[in-house]
């Protein structure tokens, strides 16, 4: 019988160090991952703000699954939180958290990722992954041009059941549309989905079968690491001016990305604005709560980083922050 | 033939002039080994709803009850598998592609009976391929399961192209939104369970296989064909467990439950089914799944971090081990 006690009273010693609750409204913070660096630093900031607007976050993370995340919003919903920020796994099975927070009567936004369109009502703050992605792309073609020659092109795809990724593999081929046949030829398309594993092998891959790829933009920046470990295993990881430098771009913002753009192997990256979304994200649920109708989406313009306006930019890049 | 005691009847056992007055005035109060997986679960609750508001509120208790429900079916098929002396670690993938086949079939025809059908179809086909494999190609189950896992959950994510499939029937959402329909097919998947392994000719073949394969065998038992008949059970209950989360989330999904499948196997296992096979029972797992539904819940409610969930979660887990060797020691 001795485990069973066991069982029953290690549940019960973790009580005893419950977080205390401050007495303040609440809004319960639920996030699909803490996996990477934008997470968690969007889940600070959403603290942040949340405190700066009197009230206390709550947390729960459903670790990559949808149903899980569905009994966490339904958790929050029962603990009559205040507001629910939601960070969805992906726009489709997110609308019954949302349904369910609209028959509760509890406002809800969304953080980073939109839902799908649906009956259920929420505000969603997300970055303009399209043209902030093209943006970002057009100024590496402009990068391309200054050498004079036709580049091979490789994009690194996210999770094509996240908006997000969608949006940034779109604002990919739009850029090289628009630059024309002449500069970048695009000639491998890796998909990740959201994983580094996947995303080294897709690269290391694609490095063997086309070992003349000198241009290679990525999805998020957290796959960094994946790409550059596959550039250095090809010999071909150099700084911008050195001979054989691949012209490398991303989005988010990290502090992987931030690093690499000082040290000269990143040329540009599109920077998110966890802080807008973030402020953004709260806001939404005071002013739902006060009879107030916030927009149904909220776009964070973001902006483009690279080593001509790094020194300008820095201290609005989520990522050169959590470095210092 | 397997003894009473492994199958989960207690023996009077133990001689009584070794014990002390308090062990045998502790025996009295000792709960039926069948419910002690339900008591313990009933202790906790009562635990967490002294100290946790909101816990006992009808709300939470549905709350619960949603989440503890195909848990449940997934861990009775895990004990079908785990008597025979096998294990599933494919089930998650037999959920995911079992949803999207479902979703497909919906959103093609509009028929929520197609759907269930090639849902449980699907779950069928694969409980059938593992099980034949291990059972007549004499492969080792955890290799055969992580294979099929792997190379199912592959061809979820790539024959959809990563993209969830919307546009379910409503009727078939109905399953996820009211709580008595999924309450009602864990009843009688659990009544079918435990008639077919106390009161049926091949729950006893099961239970005699996974005490002792071999001895099973020189009996005369088809030891093949029970352990082929419980990774089939095994992929209809995933099948049947990925109808009520596909319902709920209103969604198929490439990856549903792929983050499950510790819980599954924790949930038996904690229950009472023990990982060297020739031991289970239906209320066993239905303890063990409420178990964990009602720790996961309260710890949610409590506001513990992501971080301190997860380290309850292992520490039960690590617990149950225990628990199942102490058990393999003691019976």
């Amino acid at each position: 019988m001795k485990p069973f006690l066991f069982c029953l009273l290690f549940p019960f010693l973790l009580t005893a160090c419950k977080d205390s609750g401050s007495g303040k409204p609440k809004i319960g913070v639920a996030f699909e991952t803490l996996q990477t660096e934008f997470w968690v630093a969007g889940f600070d900031a959403i603290k942040k703000e949340c405190a700066a607007a009197g009230y206390e976050a709550v947390e729960s993370v459903a670790d990559g699954d949808a149903n899980r995340q569905l009994e966490q919003v339904q958790n929050l919903i029962t603990r009559k939180v205040d507001g629910i920020i939601l960070v969805p796994k992906d726009a489709q099975t997110c609308l019954p958290m949302i349904k369910a927070a609209n028959d509760a009567g509890i406002p809800i936004s969304l953080f980073n990722r939109p839902a799908a369109q649906s009956e259920a009502k929420s505000v969603a703050v997300v970055a303009d992954n399209f043209s902030l992605t093209k943006e970002t792309v057009l100024y590496m073609i402009g990068e391309a041009k200054k050498t004079g020659q036709k580049h091979k092109a490789m994009v690194i795809m996210g999770d094509l059941g996240d908006m997000n990724a969608i949006g940034r593999r779109d604002g990919f081929e739009a850029a090289v549309k628009e630059a024309g046949a002449g500069v970048v030829e695009v000639v491998s398309r890796v998909p990740s989905e959201w994983n580094q594993e996947k995303a080294q092998a897709g690269v290391t891959n694609a490095l063997q079968a086309n070992a003349d790829i000198s241009f290679i933009f990525t999805s998020s920046d957290f796959l960094l690491p994946s790409i550059v470990s596959a550039l250095k295993a090809a010999g071909k990881y150099h700084k911008a001016g050195e001979p054989g430098h691949v012209i490398l771009g991303g989005f988010d913002g990290d502090a992987t990305a931030w690093s690499m753009l000082k040290d000269g192997y990143l040329d540009a990256t599109g920077v998110q604005d966890v802080y807008f979304e973030a402020k953004q994200c709260v806001q939404a649920i005071v002013d739902l709560k006060a009879g107030k109708t916030p927009p149904a989406l909220i776009i964070d313009a973001g902006f483009v980083i690279h080593r001509g306006n790094m020194n300008d930019k820095s201290a609005q890049m989520w990522g050169a922050n959590i470095r210092k | 033939m397997t003894s009473p005691h492994r199958c989960g009847v207690r023996t009077s056992g133990s001689d009584p002039v070794s014990e002390s007055t308090a062990a045998i005035s502790l025996k009295r109060f000792r709960v039926p080994e069948n419910l002690r997986g339900l008591a313990a679960c009933a202790v906790l609750f009562a635990i967490m709803a002294a100290t946790t508001e909101g816990m006992a509120s009808v709300e939470n208790l549905r709350s619960i009850g949603t989440a503890a429900i195909p848990l449940f079916l997934l861990a009775l098929g895990q004990m079908a598998v785990i008597i025979s002396g096998g294990i599933d670690l494919s089930v998650t993938a037999t959920m995911a592609l079992s949803s999207i086949t479902g979703a497909v079939v919906m959103r093609e025809t509009g028929s929520t009976a197609a759907g269930v059908t090639a849902m449980l179809t699907v779950g069928a086909a694969i409980g059938l391929i593992n099980g034949a494999a291990v059972a007549w190609l004499r492969l080792p189950p955890f290799m055969v399961t992580l294979t099929t896992q792997m190379f199912l959950s592959g061809l979820a994510v790539w024959a959809v192209q990563s993209k969830n499939i919307g546009g379910i029937s409503p009727g078939f959402v109905r399953i996820g939104k009211e709580v008595g329909i999924a309450a009602g097919i864990a009843v009688v998947c659990g009544l079918l369970g435990h008639v077919l392994l106390r009161k049926s000719v091949w729950g006893r073949q099961l239970f005699a296989t996974g005490f002792n394969a071999e001895a099973a065998r020189f009996s005369g038992l088809p030891v093949p064909w029970v352990r082929v008949r419980s990774y089939i059970a095994g992929g209809l209950l995933a099948a049947a467990a990925a109808v009520i989360l596909t319902a709920r989330l209103e969604t198929g999904s490439p990856v549903l439950g792929q983050r499950m499948l510790l819980d599954v196997i924790g949930a038996a296992v904690l229950g009472g089914v023990s990982l060297h096979g020739g031991r289970g029972h239906v209320l066993w797992v239905l303890g063990g799944a409420l178990f964990f539904s009602v720790l996961d819940n309260a710890l949610n409610l409590r506001g513990l971090s992501h971080f301190k969930i997860m380290m309850a979660k292992g520490g039960v887990l690590l617990a149950a081990a225990a628990l199942d060797a102490w058990r393999s020691k003691t019976s």
